[in-house]
């Protein structure tokens, strides 16, 4: 059975409603319609990176009611302008994988748009996106580095249990400081990272003796960074105790 | 596969989990519906959401705060 494509009328309506939370049934029998209206465009866009490019991401072909409620309400945006209504995420190594992976997907998506969020991460998201359109329909592929995942997973927990603004920047001013620090020291260990392996992946034989130094240079600033990140995530163990006070942060 | 979720956002808990094989794409989508339904005659406020990967196993690494609580998620790996 087909589903019939719903005016954008139609959806900005619901999203109004959806923003002031006032849903019935049928708001939410008509948001799983218009949701059900990326599923061809969603397994087109997986079903190609999976084939073609031999990856395996996790999908999510309809975002949720929560989080659909929750950006309307965070951003001056209208339902219809949503563009992660469907999408998938990859997950990689490091920086150099990462930059492969986004290379390929925008060789087999032509006119995809990518939305590089490392250097300018948002309220310390770090991951490149690539946005692509099939069908009339977006699709968002996030693609992330395991520490941006890292990061974007507890962010995201922090935000659940304790509040909802730390993924924005807002909330509790110790645990958005870690956060923020966290992010940073991941972004200068990975892009250091990925300056020390092109540089291994040089000829080691014409090297100076000034060029292994710095090698060596290299390597020690990617461990203390690495340190860096350990440390933050023990100073989030370390507020654990204090957030619990506020709210359900952790089960014993 | 696909995984249908229920997600409790304020305890950071996962309340149920059903899975699916990936024929039975339109089975999972109605009882996505249908839990969604449910929720609002409760006026229950949990998260619902409908996800897909290889196996249960990279779910939970590629969606990792559905499954782990903050301790859990700040144990730094050995």
């Amino acid at each position: 059975m087909s589903i019939p494509e719903l005016s954008k009328s139609q959806i900005d309506k619901l999203g109004s409603r959806l923003r002031k939370g006032d849903i019935n049934e049928d708001d939410l029998r008509l948001l799983d319609s218009y949701r059900r209206l990326f599923t061809a465009a969603y397994e087109e866009v997986v079903g190609r990176i999976r084939n073609e490019l031999g990856l395996e991401p996790t999908g999510r072909p309809a975002k949720s009611t929560t989080s659909i409620s929750e950006k309307l309400r965070r951003e001056s945006i209208r339902l219809s302008q949503i563009q992660d209504i469907a999408g998938c995420r990859i997950i990689v190594a490091d920086i150099l994988t990462q930059d492969e992976v986004v290379g390929r997907l925008s060789q087999l998506f032509v006119g995809s748009i990518v939305v590089d969020r490392r250097e300018r991460p948002s309220n310390g998201y770090r991951a490149v996106h690539v946005i692509v359109a099939h069908s009339g329909k977006l699709i968002e592929v996030q693609v992330r580095t395991a520490l941006q995942h890292l990061w974007a997973e507890l962010s995201e927990k922090l935000s659940d249990v304790v509040d909802n603004a730390i993924k924005y920047g807002g909330g509790d001013e110790q645990v958005v400081t870690i956060l923020r620090i966290m992010s940073d020291n991941i972004n200068v260990q990975e892009v250091g990272e990925s300056e020390l392996l092109r540089t291994l992946s040089e000829n080691r034989q014409d090297k100076s003796v000034e060029e292994l130094d710095q090698e060596n240079t290299k390597r020690q600033d990617i461990l203390k960074q690495k340190f860096a990140i350990v440390t933050a995530l023990n100073a989030i163990g370390e507020v654990l105790p204090r957030l619990k006070g506020k709210k359900n942060v952790i089960s014993d | 596969m696909l995984f249908l979720i229920e997600y409790n956002r304020e305890q950071g808990q996962l309340v149920t989990i059903k899975s699916f094989a990936d024929s039975e794409r339109k089975k999972a989508e109605k009882m996505r519906l249908q839990l969604e339904l449910e929720l609002n005659l409760k006026d229950i406020e949990n998260e619902v959401v409908l996800l897909e990967a290889e196996t249960e196993q990279a779910l939970r690494r590629t969606h990792r705060r559905y499954f782990e609580d903050l301790a859990e998620l700040t144990s730094v790996p050995a």
